[in-house]
């Protein structure tokens, strides 16, 4: 689904932010990409929906190379990959629903059809009461579930979740990290980045952990749990 | 996949746009109905000065003189001569009734003619012109053509009048144009920077439309569509102020200039014609402003 190979990405006179990146990620798989905060997760997730472009190397998502892509075929493929972020990035001004059937907006879902693809979304976030709420009226773990809803209410293939729980306390950052799983079992990718290690632990997935830019560790699941509660 | 959705979303995205940021739209709107509430009026006043060109150039006849030895049939085989190369009509006028018409003119002192021991006025056909054919241009190679013609001794046709109202009538509309063209240009600058400031307002709506997969095409045409609505709007806007200007204003500078400019003043201020014009010059201007505004998304 996602290959990196030798991937480098640098600012001009800076030292890379990214080093020869060499990651791949099955269809359906959950993985978790941690290290401390200027490892490079977030550019590294940038890369895969083009918010920035590789200075050097091969990405290949869903057998296509995106480090070659025309800047006109990049929505097209950014319709296939659900963002969440940290900030939540909704629109206070507009409703839960709007918000969720931004995407939908996008494509040029028939109304209709958007409000019923809206409301089984808001269904499965657990938030289908609070369509007509604003943003700035729910609590950030609700905020959240709207952000994976935006994310997955037109069905993409790849999600990428860019420190989803940072701004949540622990008992919200279970309830989101719960949706998250029950996504990656409905067959969806999923690659979240996270420096939280409890998560680590409690989750069992695969990790890999950047360091300075580079790639330090890829490990499956328990192992990476295990040396997580050895630490 | 609909394109009619798409149509439907960008005009509520388009009139969501003039909801979000009313007082920045009411700016370029009102700009754009001052703009074209100005142009309308420029119209209408050019109008105006055509049908006082053409009323004053209708006054300027070509006068040839002739020698007095013709006799009545060479003198109508001149007239027809004149009117095939004018276009218009030839008027015999006799030496008697010249002087006649000169001691009218000169009222008082017109009684000294009568001591003239006899008429110097020679005979002469007057001859008006057909109104294309009234330009200085034209007329000098009339008067040439003419001043061949057997018979005839001279030729006055007012030379400087024509070559003045020409000037003046070339001046007024050259200024006019520079006016529009300036009006235009600072109109455009303010409907896009004003589009600028509506799409910076909008800015994170762009950045999540842009992340969630819009094309820059998606992404740019409500606003496009909020520039046209801006010039619909200024258009409606100017007519209705043209309209109330002619109902309020209209007869008093009517009896005011009346003298001068003859009936084509009472006419309305807003005709269809002027009308349809506004409205798709409003439309125009919007579209364009917004489409320079829009060209910058990159920055956004």
């Amino acid at each position: 689904m996602i290959q990196m190979f030798h991937v480098y990405k640098a600012y001009p006179g800076d030292p890379p932010v990214l080093s020869d990146i060499n990651l791949h990620v099955e269809k359906g798989e959950f993985i978790f990409l941690t290290g401390p905060s200027g490892a490079g997760k977030t550019t590294l997730l940038k890369l895969l929906f083009c918010g920035e472009k590789a200075t050097k190397g091969q990405i290949l998502v869903g057998g296509r190379n995106i480090a070659r892509i025309r800047e006109s075929a990049i929505p097209y493929l950014r319709r296939n990959i659900g963002v969440v972020f940290q900030d939540f990035k909704l629109l206070p001004q507009r409703s839960v629903e709007d918000n969720v059937g931004f995407t939908l907006d996008v494509l040029g879902v028939p109304r209709a059809e958007a409000r019923e693809k809206v409301h089984r979304m808001l269904k499965l976030v657990g938030l289908e009461h609070k369509a007509n709420s604003y943003p700035l009226r729910l609590s950030g773990g609700e905020q959240q579930r709207v952000v994976i809803a935006r994310a997955l209410v037109n069905d993409p293939t790849i999600l990428l979740a860019d420190e989803p729980t940072g701004n949540l306390d622990p008992a919200l950052t279970l309830e989101i990290m719960d949706l998250l799983n029950q996504v990656n079992i409905r067959g969806t990718t999923v690659m979240v980045a996270t420096h939280d290690s409890s998560l680590l632990a409690r989750y069992q997935k695969r990790t890999v952990r950047l360091e300075r830019g580079f790639i330090v560790s890829d490990e499956d699941g328990v192992k990476a749990a295990r040396r997580m509660m050895a630490v | 996949m609909s394109a009619l959705a798409k149509v439907s979303y960008f005009w509520r995205s388009a009139a969501g746009g003039l909801r979000h940021s009313p007082f920045v739209h009411f700016i370029a709107i009102t700009t754009i109905a001052i703009a074209l509430f100005a142009a309308g009026l420029a119209r209408t006043t050019g109008r105006a000065l055509d049908g006082l060109m053409a009323s004053l150039g209708g006054e300027v006849e070509v006068t040839v003189y002739v020698t007095p030895e013709l006799v009545p049939e060479q003198v109508d085989a001149l007239r027809a001569k004149l009117e095939t190369a004018s276009g218009g009509q030839a008027v015999l006028v006799k030496p008697a009734e010249a002087l006649e018409r000169l001691a009218r003119e000169l009222g008082d002192l017109g009684d000294a003619l009568a001591q003239l021991p006899e008429n110097p006025l020679p005979p002469s056909l007057e001859l008006s012109v057909a109104p294309e054919r009234r330009t200085p241009e034209l007329l000098e190679a009339l008067a040439t053509q003419i001043r061949l013609l057997p018979g005839v001794t001279g030729v006055d046709y007012g030379r400087e009048a024509v070559e003045r109202l020409t000037a003046i009538a070339r001046a007024l509309r050259f200024g006019g144009l520079v006016a529009f063209a300036v009006v235009l240009f600072a109109t455009i600058i303010i409907v896009s920077a004003t589009l600028q400031l509506a799409i910076y307002a909008r800015r994170e709506e762009i950045e999540i439309q842009k992340l969630v997969g819009a094309t820059d095409r998606f992404v740019k045409a409500p606003f496009l569509i909020e520039g046209l609505l801006q010039g619909l709007l200024g258009a409606a806007v100017a007519l209705v102020g043209l309209w109330a200007f002619g109902r309020l204003v209209g007869p008093t500078l009517t009896s005011l200039f009346s003298f001068l400019l003859g009936p084509t003043s009472s006419e309305p201020l807003v005709r269809p014609a002027l009308a349809l014009e506004l409205v798709m010059a409003g439309g125009l201007l919007g579209l364009v402003g917004s489409f320079i505004a829009v060209g910058r998304f990159s920055r956004v």
